[in-house]
């Protein structure tokens, strides 16, 4: 049994009357990838939003190696905000909308984190985020703005970005859904990259073919609760829970809609 | 009395000197509201607070709800009363900051509303945060958008000055005044006064396409 890496422990977060999370709990193990699925506004973006406190959870707790990011009861001391930016910095986010900065070059766009929260210098972090944006296939794109990149492309900068501050951990928010169906590719092959790589990761995603492929584990969440989770094979084969059988019935009927 | 434009040439020399003064105040001073109007913004949109955000809103419905010369009178003429005692050109320059500063704030606002509040939480997921964050990601962003409206308050600005000539400001306007109270020609010393200012604001407000295309070629 792997330690644990990522402990999440009965989050709530309620947004008015509706539970966007519902006493979550979750074991994460170093490496792994989880996948969480489920129909839109079942809280699985609310999730990894308040890993990394974008959504500060209203109770319940994250904790990365051991270690509590944020705080308990959902509020920070000046203490507490400042560790917080550290925990941040080690989890890359990456957004269904990409977020780059449009008024910064590609090349600037991985630096600026590297420098301002790393306190690298630019000798080390120049050569740094050229070697990555080769990684993910934009080195002959570094001198461009980012209004000049397609959607594929920007999402692949956004991953370079986080990835330039050697993050422990990626949370990713829907990252294709966004983007053209024939560039869907070319951003899952970076994160195959990544996967193969041994980085820990949560995917937010539709793309179950991915998710059975490279995931350890899928999550299934609706209202604001796991349902089920388990093993790819497992969860989509044969579902327990009526929810994840309909879920399951749906997406196969839009991707059937879609074939024709 | 015919228009005899020797006058005009005459008096340029020292209507230039007046210009220089025209150009440093209206410099100085919005620069100053620019600033002041950016600490504005930042505070407004990070500590909501109520008590600060009435405060704000109602600096500003006041400066937009009284005439500027109000105001510049009110500073020069009042403020004594209660001990500060500000020569013409500091009471100037802050009347003309703190009216400026209140159209510059809604500029701002308008410019900060276009920046996605995804680009705060890119920025804040890799742990820039606090003034970084602002002088990094959102205010470059809130500027670039603004440079037409700002471009325009300048020449406002600049146009503004010349009510200083009103509380013995020697600026171009006042400088004017004194010569065609000697000469006894308002007309041809006026003219020149007229040329002056606009090409002072033809100038600046060409700037404007100048410096968006510059920004946008950047971009595009």
């Amino acid at each position: 049994m792997k330690s644990i890496f990522l402990e999440i422990k009965e989050l709530n977060k309620k947004f008015g009357p509706i539970n966007a999370l519902k006493n979550v709990s979750l074991n994460i193990s170093q490496g792994e990838v989880i996948c969480i699925i489920g129909p839109s506004g079942c809280g699985k973006s609310t999730l990894l939003r308040a890993i990394n406190w974008l959504t500060p959870p209203d109770s319940g707790m994250v904790k990365l190696e051991g270690k509590i990011i944020g705080s308990e009861n959902g509020k920070l001391s000046i203490e507490q905000s400042k560790l917080l930016n550290d925990f941040r910095a080690r989890m890359g986010m990456v957004f269904q909308q990409f977020n780059v900065w449009p008024h910064l070059n590609v090349l600037e766009n991985v630096i600026k984190a590297q420098i301002v929260v790393a306190k690298r210098s630019r000798e080390v972090a120049e050569p740094k985020a050229i070697k990555i944006l080769s990684d993910v296939g934009l080195k002959d794109k570094i001198d461009e703005w980012p209004d000049n990149l397609s959607g594929g492309q920007k999402q692949r900068l956004a991953i370079a970005r986080s990835l330039a501050m050697d993050p422990v951990l990626m949370l990713l928010d829907e990252p294709t859904s966004a983007l053209d169906p024939e560039l869907v590719g070319e951003v899952l092959s970076v994160l195959r990259n990544l996967v193969n790589e041994g980085m820990t990761m949560l995917i937010v995603t539709h793309e179950l073919g991915f998710a059975s492929k490279f995931g350890d584990r899928i999550v299934f969440m609706d209202g604001g609760e796991i349902i089920e989770e388990g093993a790819p094979n497992i969860i989509l084969k044969s579902p327990k829970t009526d929810r994840l059988k309909l879920f399951l019935e749906k997406l196969d009927i839009t991707s059937l809609k879609e074939k024709h | 009395m015919k228009f005899d434009i020797s006058y005009t040439f005459d008096a340029i020399p020292r209507l230039l000197e007046g210009a220089f003064i025209t150009i440093q105040v209206a410099i100085l001073g919005f620069t100053l509201s620019v600033l002041l109007a950016t600490i504005i913004t930042i505070a407004r949109t990070s500590l909501r607070s109520k008590i600060l955000n009435f405060i704000i809103a109602f600096y500003i419905s006041f400066i937009r709800g009284t005439p500027i010369l109000v105001q510049i009178f009110l500073i020069y003429y009042v403020l004594p009363v209660f001990g500060l005692n500000l020569g013409p050109f500091t009471a100037g320059i802050l009347a003309i900051t703190l009216n400026s500063a209140a159209f510059v704030t809604e500029i701002l606002r308008g410019g900060l509303a276009s920046v996605p509040v995804g680009q705060f939480e890119a920025a804040k997921s890799l742990g820039i945060s606090g003034f970084a964050l602002w002088r990094k990601i959102i205010l470059p962003q809130t500027f670039i958008t603004s440079i037409p409206p700002l471009v325009n308050e300048f020449t406002m600005v600049l146009k503004a000055t010349a009510l200083l000539s009103l509380i013995t400001v020697v600026e171009l306007m006042r400088v004017s005044q004194q010569i065609y109270s000697a000469n006894y020609h308002p007309v041809e010393v006026l003219s020149g006064t007229f040329i002056i200012y606009f090409l002072m604001c033809f100038v600046v407000s060409r700037s404007s396409a100048f410096l968006e295309k510059r920004l946008k070629v950047k971009r595009a």
